[in-house]
């Protein structure tokens, strides 16, 4: 079988490259094809755990109104004007969850985006991630608003805010925060950042 | 005769009402049915009597003028008995062995010694033919997901890269060992906006596969629940396959 090209990247637009997958097919032995075959597995993970340090990174630094813009029109209409009036139109989750007066429409719109993420079974977000999302806004809206955006029990709320802070390929700015949340909802017990 | 698939199918939609009918009808829609047929089952002739790898066209010739045309064969073949697939080897084997049977009536017999080789165990027979069916449907769905993916008039560019993430991340990896590209990388290239952008990509792309693999399947296994039974069926027998190393 002919050696796959390498694809190029040609000022930002990917070159494709030829797989023969006849060839391939052909040439393969059972557990390849077996590996194959189970591919159309929708429960099969997108991602390795490994790479969720990378993605955390991609979605802190993602422009909001990329994943929130996906609601129903008069959603994204509203996340638009909000995010306007509070000069985050192009701005980032790190943007708001680290802005000292983060429209607590927002933070809501977050939480609800992670919910639904780790409550569809066809989600590709890692719940992993959908999870860090969901605390992170809640306790920026405890730390920076003052705020409650969850109906969580405050054991649950611990509970979650712990995990999340546990995860080591969370940044520290964000582990901060939560640590905050934790302590603010622990009655003045010290939440240890890991 | 030509071996080449059909436009619409490589393998013929396993239609019970067209096969009873195959012996009364004209020849033309038989050679369609041969003709789809013609490449696993050369593969498995050739597997099953190495021996007689050169005369295996002029076999599933006669295969095919002898049982399908001339005798009714179609006829018999019944739902009730199995896999469609299953009852097509079963009869050219049994077709090639009567050949021998033949063969040795003109010639002195040959002993075990001279054949070099076992008697083919049925077991082997029915994993060399079911392997080189799962090939071709897998050959054949990936090659419908390619040209989808790459229509000019389907979503461009969006498609294509729906084709490219699914090559380097996981059909390179499978086929050729290659590393799977860094989530990093697959950001740069393709230009994914966060998270859910290259999750929906590759949802997309997997959901694509199966569409395929399913049509594919289709075709030859006829209604839903059929074809359902067949994806496992592969399934089960790639993976047992697989264990045997």
């Amino acid at each position: 079988m002919q050696d796959a090209k390498k694809p190029t990247v040609t000022g930002g637009r990917t070159v494709m490259s030829d797989f023969d997958s006849s060839a391939a097919v052909f040439k393969s032995r059972a557990k390849k094809l077996a590996t194959l075959m189970a591919t159309g597995e929708e429960r099969a993970k997108l991602w390795r755990p490994d790479e969720l340090a990378a993605m955390f990174r991609h979605q802190m630094s993602a422009p909001m109104l990329v994943d929130l813009g996906t609601f129903d029109p008069r959603t994204a209409t509203r996340l638009r004007t909000l995010s306007e009036a509070q000069g985050l139109l192009l701005k980032s989750f790190a943007d708001l969850f680290h802005h000292p007066a983060p429209p607590i429409e927002l933070l809501e719109l977050i939480k609800d985006f992670a919910k639904a993420n780790l409550d569809h079974p066809e989600s590709g977000l890692p719940d992993e991630i959908a999870t860090t999302l969901y605390y992170t806004s809640i306790a920026a809206a405890l730390i920076r608003l003052d705020a409650h955006i969850s109906q969580l029990p405050d054991a649950d709320l611990q509970c979650g805010l712990r995990w999340t802070m546990e995860q080591a390929w969370l940044d520290d700015k964000t582990k901060e925060l939560l640590a905050k949340a934790l302590e603010k909802i622990s009655g003045g017990q010290k939440g240890t950042v890991p | 005769m030509a071996s080449e698939p059909s436009k619409s199918s490589i393998f013929p939609r396993t239609d019970w009402a067209e096969l009873g009918k195959a012996a009364d009808t004209d020849v033309v829609r038989l050679d369609r049915l041969i003709r789809l047929y013609w490449q696993p089952l050369k593969i498995f002739l050739m597997a099953t009597f190495p021996s007689l790898k050169n005369q295996a066209d002029t076999l599933l010739q006669d295969f095919a003028e002898d049982k399908l045309i001339k005798e009714g064969w179609l006829r018999r073949a019944d739902q009730s008995r199995g896999r469609f697939r299953d009852f097509l080897k079963t009869s050219l084997r049994n077709f090639v062995l009567d050949h021998l049977n033949r063969v040795e009536v003109k010639n002195p017999p040959i002993s075990l010694e001279d054949l070099e080789q076992d008697p083919p165990q049925p077991d082997n027979l029915s994993e060399e033919f079911d392997l080189a069916w799962a090939r071709t449907v897998l050959a054949e769905t990936l090659r419908r997901m390619e040209a989808d993916c790459k229509n000019p008039a389907e979503d461009q560019p969006r498609r294509s890269y729906i084709w490219e993430m699914f090559r380097i991340r996981l059909l390179e990896p499978v086929f050729n060992d290659a590393a799977q590209p860094s989530y990093d990388q697959l950001i740069e290239q393709f230009g994914l906006k966060s998270p859910t952008d290259a999750s929906n990509t590759l949802l997309s792309a997997k959901r694509i596969f199966k569409a395929h693999l399913s049509k594919v399947i289709k075709e030859y296994a006829g209604q839903d629940a059929a074809t359902a039974t067949e994806i496992q069926a592969l399934e089960d027998f790639l993976v047992r396959l697989s264990k045997r190393g």
